[in-house]
């Protein structure tokens, strides 16, 4: 109930624009295709679309698939949508885990040395031009149109974010503490893991929320060209089709995810972050 | 073992500033600290004696000449030399008693030990009650006490401190000069560690120091024993050897005219 209260405004606006858009919906009866309205209320959505999307289950766990003349079923659709979901996701994370890692080691490897910094900082600002979704279909073609392919697509897309962002927030660490660590004895390699490390991370998740935003635009990107599963490949099969209301209801499936992972990010960071002074900590999104 | 620690033999150090213009930071300077001895450095600010300290410590290499301690040549920072900052060093993101732990377990202390050794100098700068605090909960001068803490924990024997309680008001700097006065004298091996104090506080350094040393424009310029004896007060300061001493200082500091006595106004601002 306390918490009703204190979200009661956001809660408002947000009931307010689902209304409008129904308002939208009913003013707005142009069709894409006959049957197909360019803005899809909240009652086609939810139930003819949901259903829709049962086209989409390869059958399994007893729920038979579209394809094989079944009927449309919501344990169908819901499936789908958690199967395609998963696809999408597994090459999300596992991009974003390998980008983050080695986007973070080169990044370091900047203020390393002067032998590192010479190997590492040109081609990493030469990478970073380069234009993420204009790279996509060469990607495929060097990568492959598989799990390979994505992920090291996500994983170029998420690296170069994080190298500029380890470089940026490297600089800002204050001397002090190194030169305190050094003279308690700490070794290259500890100051980087003891000092380095914990005192960028605060300025680090503007570039960890960055790069799952980047990161999602990167999987559905590369599910866009090639892919036989997951939510990008829902969203341009539909396309071809005009079926606008599925195109729409993924998105809103996208929303939920995007807004999950910053509030779990914003949890685990508060978690990691309370040395901070408050002033500092950012507010939990819950 | 030998009876100087800290050996410094015509050292000097160049700074390029942003304009490239070449700045003589230090100039031929030499002198040696005894072991055990505790040196106050004073001068006017920018007379290189934060450099010399910084020479010291290994944080920076002289352009000139050879600094040495324990015998053998500085060729940067090293564990058995602590160095307690002028402003704050403690890391934030670490507990206080994880700060005061840092430097033994560098050196691969094991866990039991490196607490004992962390809590007994916690214990001995008051501070036993917040060894699980964030230093984000500290106060200025109990920060301070952290980073006291912390060098001695680590063991090393000579001891920097680089105008370390400038930032902290009257009353704490006071408490913090008996802290740091009673860590040094109450050595548990029996053997003193060196310190070298910088500060531009005339007072704090009479009350501190054995031996100061006085700069200015990057050159030694005196090198005063004060005999007093320990521990000392405010009261301390008003015998007169100590007032010989200030005069002196504070000539040097260019407050006061070589002659206290003599016509003329006996407060001289410099311009």
């Amino acid at each position: 109930m306390n918490w009703l209260r204190r979200h009661r405004v956001s809660l408002l606006v947000l009931l307010g624009m689902a209304a409008i858009w129904q308002v939208l919906s009913m003013i707005f009866t142009a069709e894409a295709v006959p049957g197909e309205p360019m803005v899809p209320g909240w009652q086609i959505v939810f139930s003819r679309t949901l259903l829709s999307l049962a086209d989409y289950w390869q059958g399994g766990l007893g729920v038979p698939s579209v394809a094989s003349g079944a009927e449309r079923s919501y344990p169908a659709a819901l499936l789908s949508i958690v199967s395609h979901s998963l696809d999408t996701m597994v090459r999300l994370y596992t991009g974003l885990l390998i980008g983050g890692i080695v986007g973070t080691a080169l990044g370091l490897a900047v203020s390393w040395s002067r032998w590192t910094r010479r190997l590492v900082d040109l081609p990493v600002q030469f990478l970073r031009t380069l234009p993420l979704l204009a790279m996509v279909p060469l990607f495929q073609l060097w990568f492959g149109i598989d799990f390979l392919g994505k992920v090291i697509f996500v994983a170029y897309g998420v690296g170069v974010i994080f190298v500029a962002g380890v470089v940026n927030a490297v600089k800002n660490v204050p001397q002090i503490y190194i030169d305190n660590a050094r003279m308690l004895g700490a070794s290259r390699r500890r100051v980087y893991t003891t000092v380095i490390l914990p005192s960028i991370f605060p300025e680090l998740r503007a570039t960890i929320l960055l790069s799952l935003g980047i990161g999602w635009a990167a999987v559905l990107g590369a599910e866009y060209l090639g892919a036989q599963s997951g939510l990008g490949y829902i969203i341009i099969y539909s396309e071809q089709f005009a079926y606008l209301d599925r195109m729409f209801l993924v998105a809103l499936i996208f929303i939920l995810y995007a807004s999950v992972s910053y509030w779990l990010f914003a949890r685990l960071s508060a978690k990691m972050l309370q040395w901070m002074p408050r002033a500092g900590r950012i507010t939990a999104l819950g | 073992m030998q009876k100087d620690v800290i050996v410094a033999t015509e050292i000097s150090r160049e700074f390029h500033r942003a304009d490239r213009q070449l700045v003589q930071a230090l100039a031929r300077v030499s002198f040696a600290v005894e072991r055990g001895q505790f040196v106050c450095i004073v001068g006017p600010s920018g007379c290189g004696k934060s450099t010399l300290l910084q020479l010291i410590a290994g944080l920076l290499l002289p352009s000139g000449g050879t600094m040495a301690v324990n015998g053998a040549p500085v060729t940067g920072p090293g564990s058995d030399r602590g160095m307690v900052f002028q402003k704050d060093s403690v890391f934030p993101w670490l507990r206080v008693i994880r700060n005061v732990e840092y430097g033994l377990k560098c050196r691969g202390v094991d866990k039991a030990e490196r607490q004992r050794i962390a809590s007994l100098y916690l214990e001995r700068v008051g501070l036993s009650h917040v060894a699980w605090a964030w230093p984000r909960e500290l106060s200025g001068g109990m920060l301070k006490r952290v980073a006291v803490a912390t060098v001695f924990a680590n063991g090393a024997d000579v001891l920097l401190l680089d105008e370390p309680f400038g930032a902290v008001d009257y009353v704490t700097k006071r408490l913090l000069h008996d802290v740091l006065l009673t860590l040094w004298s109450e050595a548990e091996s029996g053997a003193r560690r060196t310190v070298v104090f910088v500060t531009h506080d005339v007072d704090e350094a009479l009350i501190l120091a054995d031996r100061i040393l006085v700069m200015n424009g990057g050159r030694l310029v005196d090198d005063l024993a004060v005999e007093a004896p320990r521990p000392r007060t405010t009261d301390s300061l008003l015998k007169a050897e100590m007032v010989r001493h200030k005069h002196v200082l504070l000539t040097h500091l260019g407050l006061e005219t070589r002659a206290p006595a003599a016509a003329g106004p006996a407060l001289r601002v410099a311009p």
